[in-house]
């Protein structure tokens, strides 16, 4: 009877990636929604950054009276050069005030970005802040915290963001700081339960049998092992974000004319919209196409870092 | 199932207490002078006085919070201070707006989201479910707001003339003022104060029309609702159909419907009976959550198409100070938001007894 022996393990490395961040960066590169978020997020950021380099005009300059301008106002029918009219100065033509769509949409990238990006970082650090010690503290602590939580859950997005602005005033910044309150329960929620789950391991008990201060336990050996659920889920809070701050525009309480910002173009131009579509259709399209940078990104990224999902 | 109800309901209480807390608090923290706000240039320092006496305003924050929640346990939110008229007077105008136009939004959501998800799940990886995936994709991009608006252009401006026309705004042809179903059923004499119940009903225009049987009136009012339907209900369709689509895909890969292939099922019965029930659970839930996107789209879906409804009271209030309005509807929103997500529970406990006995 021959004596099967069991085939030589292979060395470690060769199954085991040494990071997770490599074997998601890995993932990422092969999953086709991913890439094309990086792209459109990669291409708006260039956008954004170099604003008047794209930029045709200024963006908050009206056009009347300036030598060589038509002054064609919107109430006539539009005149788009990309649709084949021709009128080279104005590639999507003039909005109401005279002044230059194309421009004020290049420039409304840079608002929109880093509103999105800046409510959903505070957002994640409050949030965490608030999960990481709701969990690791418990009772009171992690009560008193929670229930806020819930309560600030209890009311819609929209509704919570608007009420707070119309505290502080309308105003961006205002608007920012109200969509950030709304943003903080998903990540202290997040945290919270990823510190509930990481508390009990051996490697953290071990910790705390050294003595090891409870903040260096939370910020080296929690934080770090809770943090990817929250960066997926604040991907994709980006686009959502940027969602918000131009409805709040929209009402009125975000970013103040004349700011070129994409919710407040579209307020300004909504009662022509029978009569220049264009003026609502572009900015409009603009807010579509980076929220979905966004959201096409944070799915890649969620099924780049679920181990669960990487088995099959 | 008792316990876990009783359970459930008992958590809803602070989270309502901190609700009513938290709304007054909102409310007082809007910057202003409500005396101001609501009375202009009449605004003496006596007349305020008066004003602030007669809406409670003189006296000490926590006591005016500790009339506001007696009040609001027997059903009495105060009176509006710009329209004069009881805020539940107010809310029962106005809600049924903001109810036809969420439930028909959420039907709608459901009624495509499910079979799209359920489909594309079915045919994985086919033409249809790459579509159904790059359409939830920009579905759940797009600013409600903006759709609205496209959707107004399109079918009132360039579909002008066909049949394919909608109405951009109101809630029916203006002119018509259908008559509610307790006087056409001669409930109620014409002029006598019908209870509230009655008027809130046949403000909903539908229901009212299905009511009297009247066919016209249901069709118009059915076309006013479509183009704001349609806009707030695809976020909530497009997150529908990408978590049903998850949800079947992750149910057909289990052992119990291999275990039901095996057995020689009909594939009607596998998908219908073994996959589907399982895989609404997390749909579900889904569908609980997506109450707060259709009031947000509400509010901003009600400006575009000029429908007076709680979203479009509330932000326009909110701008004038007004208080007890603002309290008022915002509490109900909230308090409705918690008792569906209540609802949502309870229903996800009865349909999975492990989460009633965990």
């Amino acid at each position: 009877m021959a004596t099967t022996r069991p085939a030589a393990l292979q060395p470690e490395s060769a199954y085991r990636s040494p990071n997770l961040w490599l074997e998601a960066l890995r993932n990422l590169r092969h999953s086709p929604s991913a890439l094309l978020g990086m792209i459109i997020i990669g291409a708006l950021v260039i956008i954004a950054i170099a604003a008047p380099i794209f930029a045709t005009h200024d963006p908050i300059k009206t056009m009347i009276g300036v030598p060589g301008e038509t002054g064609r106002l919107p109430s006539k029918p539009p005149c788009i050069p990309i649709l084949g009219c021709e009128e080279p100065q104005h590639i999507l033509g003039l909005d109401l005030n005279a002044r230059d769509l194309y421009s004020r949409v290049i420039y409304g990238t840079r608002t929109s970005l880093s509103v999105g990006v800046i409510t959903i970082s505070l957002s994640i650090i409050a949030g965490t802040t608030l999960g990481l010690i709701a969990g690791y503290a418990g009772g009171t602590a992690d009560n008193a915290i929670m229930r806020l939580m819930d309560v600030i859950l209890a009311f819609p997005a929209l509704l919570l963001a608007i009420s707070i602005v119309t505290i502080l005033g309308p105003g961006l910044t205002n608007a920012l700081l109200g969509i950030t309150i709304t943003f903080i329960p998903q990540y202290a929620r997040l945290s919270r339960a990823s510190v509930l789950s990481i508390k009990e391991q051996e490697f953290v008990v071990a910790e705390q049998a050294l003595g090891a201060n409870p903040l260096r336990i939370m910020l080296a050996h929690i934080l770090p092992n809770a943090i990817t659920p929250i960066i997926v889920q604040g991907t994709l809070g980006v686009g959502t974000a940027i969602l918000d701050a131009a409805a709040l525009s929209f009402l009125g309480l975000g970013a103040q004319p004349p700011t070129p910002e994409w919710g407040q173009i579209l307020s300004e131009s909504r009662n022509y919209l029978f009569t220049s579509p264009h003026l609502v259709f572009f900015p409009g399209i603009a807010i579509m196409i980076t929220v979905l940078g966004f959201n096409l990104l944070g799915d890649g990224m969620r099924d780049a870092l679920d181990p669960r999902l990487n088995r099959n | 199932m008792l316990k876990f109800v009783i359970r459930r309901l008992t958590f809803s209480i602070p989270v309502l207490l901190g609700i009513l807390i938290v709304t007054f608090t909102l409310a007082r923290a809007i910057p202003g002078d409500p005396c101001l706000a609501v009375l202009g240039e009449r605004a003496t320092p006596e007349i305020c006085e008066t004003f602030f006496r007669r809406n409670g305003l003189d006296q000490p924050a926590p006591i005016q919070l500790l009339i506001y929640m007696r009040n609001f346990a027997q059903g009495d939110l105060g009176e509006s201070m710009r329209f004069h008229r009881p805020v539940m007077e107010l809310l029962v105008e106005r809600l049924p707006t903001t109810v036809e136009l969420g439930a028909f939004a959420l039907l709608f959501a459901i009624s495509v989201g499910v079979p799209l998800g359920v489909l594309s799940a079915y045919r994985h990886k086919s033409a249809l479910d790459v579509g159904t995936m790059i359409g939830a994709n920009i579905g759940v991009s797009m600013p409600v707001f903006w759709l609205g608006l496209m959707l107004a252009y399109l079918f009132a401006v360039l579909l002008k003339d066909t049949p394919f026309a909608l109405p951009p705004s109101g809630r029916l042809t203006p002119g018509a003022n259908p008559d509610p179903f307790y006087i056409v059923a001669g409930w109620i004499a014409e002029g006598a104060e019908p209870p509230g119940l009655l008027r809130f009903i046949s403000r909903i225009n539908t229901l009212n029309a299905i009511l009297t049987l009247n066919w016209e009136l249901l069709i118009d009012a059915l076309r006013h609702l479509i183009l704001p339907a349609v806009a707030v209900g695809t976020i909530p369709l497009a997150i529908i159909a990408r978590m049903s689509r998850s949800s079947v895909l992750e149910v057909l890969n289990q052992d119990y419907v291999r275990t039901a292939r095996a057995k020689g099922l009909r594939e009607r019965e596998v998908v219908g009976k073994h996959a589907l029930k399982n895989a609404m659970l997390p749909v579900i839930t889904v569908i609980g959550l997506n109450f707060g996107l259709v009031i947000s789209g509400a509010v901003l879906t009600e400006t575009i198409f000029s429908l007076t409804g709680v979203g479009r009271t509330l932000v326009d209030s909110i701008t004038s100070r007004d208080y007890t309005l603002v309290q008022g509807f915002t509490v109900v929103i909230a308090a409705g938001f918690v008792l569906i997500n209540m609802v949502v529970d309870i229903l996800y406990g009865y349909l999975d007894p492990r989460i009633r006995f965990n």
